[in-house]
């Protein structure tokens, strides 16, 4: 499986998150985010993770226009930290990309991770 | 004149939201051509968009604006967000979203000054000590520079440029006023470190080339995005004009780094951050307008330093309505600047990175001291818990925000405890 991190604030810290949680189970790569939205796109990746101070915006922006709202989800918002129910649902209804705010890139990548690899 | 500036300001910003033209929170901008080309509904719209404002709108505008007495841009262009998706669509959504648009607006300032009134009413006036949380960042923020550098280029280089830009602050301290053929120019310590910084950040991020084109083929996609938004430059030339007249007014900031600075009457220093904050904003805000045909109602917030520069509303007015046209005409020329220096658009990202981490320290620094001086002792504590609270919690204030917002509530609560006879 292959992880692609786009966004616009804190790309390293997040990509080594999942490399602290999932190891070798996961690839990573730390992409420029219309490549990280492309990349999902052509299929050479399974899933977006980015970052911004909305968790919407610079998080998610490319991703949202390349692969529209239909793949696309904000797990955390300003004021607003992730939850574990909203995460299962959204990648039990096939979303792939995800926007948080980089306030909460520890709670929310390892709730992500979690629902994923299962 | 200020009155009738916020009234138009909030209501021709919540039309621009109503009509699709432009958002203010870049979280935003990405969903609404869902609801433009029928994707999602109304409905849906409005409760995301209130979702990811109001939070912003309490935990971030508010505080800031009342620690200075400045609004901040965030308080009411946010809410003109919630007010323009919340509006129906059509000519009577649009009608519906100007008026309530101009009495959010009107609403904000009265409000800002009705409860700065009744602070200083108080027992315990708070409002000078309150001043202290912008203290740090007055001359933290000329490091941002080099903390960006840092991000993008390693440690070292981080650490070059650091020191650089003290070196530049402290040639400054000493040998300002300069004679310069007879005439006494005072330099600003703070403004040459910050030029410092930010030029050598460009010249390490320009060497950066690549061939690559991917704005460019993000224009070539979207084109009638893009031509979408070059429609509606009229409407946006205007909405610039009344915040870069606000601004110089003073009565507003674009960010809150320029707004302590405006607080302390360093307009120039005020506007140097601005500008050097625009930079950071250019990939985001011509990434974000050019997939989504959306654009936001400051552009690329380079028209508050402009104000702040020019400091007369009337030229800055002006001033506003050129550079957002500008920007918006040279909206894909932009995009092919940005591939071929790839490393400018991450630089903006890195800026705006160093910039809300720089903030969150200094703010912590300022909310402490000034929450330490309304009750000496009690607010070190105080700050302290608040904010490692706040992180348990999952921070429902922003990071960057809970300084001030402690040091607000201090004074509050030192005003308590003169009512219960609490000695402190």
């Amino acid at each position: 499986m292959k992880i692609v991190v786009g966004g616009q604030v804190d790309r390293q810290e997040i990509a080594n998150k999942i490399k602290e949680i999932a190891g070798e189970k996961v690839e990573v790569e730390i992409m420029d985010d219309i490549q990280a939205a492309t990349a999902i796109k052509t299929g050479n990746a399974d899933y977006y993770f980015g970052a911004c101070h909305t968790g919407g915006g610079g998080a998610l922006g490319m991703a949202m226009a390349i692969l529209t709202n239909a793949k696309c989800a904000t797990v955390s918002m300003p004021g607003r930290g992730p939850k574990a129910e909203k995460i299962k649902e959204e990648v039990k209804n096939g979303k792939v990309a995800f926007g948080f705010t980089a306030d909460h890139i520890d709670k929310t990548v390892t709730l992500l991770l979690k629902n994923i690899l299962n | 004149m200020q009155t009738i500036l916020m009234a138009l300001m909030g209501g021709l910003a919540a039309i621009l939201t109503n009509k699709g033209i432009a958002v203010f929170n870049d979280g935003l901008r990405p969903i609404i051509p869902e609801h433009v080309e029928g994707r999602m509904s109304k409905r849906d719209l409005a409760a995301t968009s209130f979702a990811m404002s109001f939070g912003l709108v309490i935990g971030f505008g508010i505080p800031f604006s009342l620690s200075a007495n400045i609004l901040l841009i965030h308080s009411i262009l946010l809410g003109t967000d919630v007010i323009g998706t919340w509006a129906p669509d059509g000519k009577k959504g649009m009608v519906t979203a100007g008026i309530v648009g101009a009495l959010y607006g009107l609403g904000l300032m009265y409000g800002l000054e009705f409860v700065v009134n009744i602070f200083e009413k108080m027992p315990v006036n708070f409002l000078s000590d309150l001043g202290k949380v912008g203290d740090p960042i007055v001359v933290a923020f000329a490091a941002f520079p080099a903390l960006a550098t840092a991000y993008q280029f390693g440690i070292k280089k981080g650490v070059f440029n650091l020191l650089a830009a003290g070196l530049v602050r402290q040639l400054a301290v000493t040998f300002s006023p300069l004679m310069l053929a007879g005439m006494e120019v005072s330099i600003n310590p703070e403004g040459m470190a910050l030029i410092t910084g930010m030029l050598i950040l460009l010249i390490f991020a320009t060497r950066e080339k690549s061939s690559n084109t991917n704005v460019g083929d993000l224009v070539s996609v979207f084109s009638e995005r893009v031509a979408r938004i070059k429609k509606n430059l009229p409407m946006l030339a205007v909405m610039g004009a009344l915040v870069a007249a606000a601004t110089a007014y003073q009565i507003l900031a674009g960010d809150p780094i320029s707004l302590n600075l405006m607080k302390e009457g360093a307009l120039n220093e005020a506007a140097l951050a601005a500008l050097a904050r625009g930079v950071g904003f250019i990939p985001l805000i011509a990434t974000t307008a050019i997939a989504t045909g959306v654009y936001s109602p400051v552009g690329m917030t380079f028209i508050f330093a402009a104000a702040l520069f020019i400091k007369n509303p009337l030229l800055a007015a002006i001033a506003g309505a050129v550079i957002i046209s500008l920007e918006i005409l040279f909206l894909d020329k932009l995009a092919g600047l940005l591939d071929r220096f790839p490393g400018i658009k991450k630089a903006g990202d890195n800026i705006r990175t160093a910039m809300s981490k720089l903030l969150e320290v200094a703010l912590l620094v300022g909310g402490m001291n000034a929450a330490n001086a309304i009750i000496p002792g009690f607010g070190f504590l105080f700050v302290a818990g608040l904010y490692i609270l706040n992180e348990i919690g999952d921070q429902p204030i922003v990071r960057m925000a809970v300084g001030p917002t402690a040091a607000i509530l201090v004074g509050i609560i030192a005003n308590i405890f003169v009512l219960l006879s609490i000695s402190f």
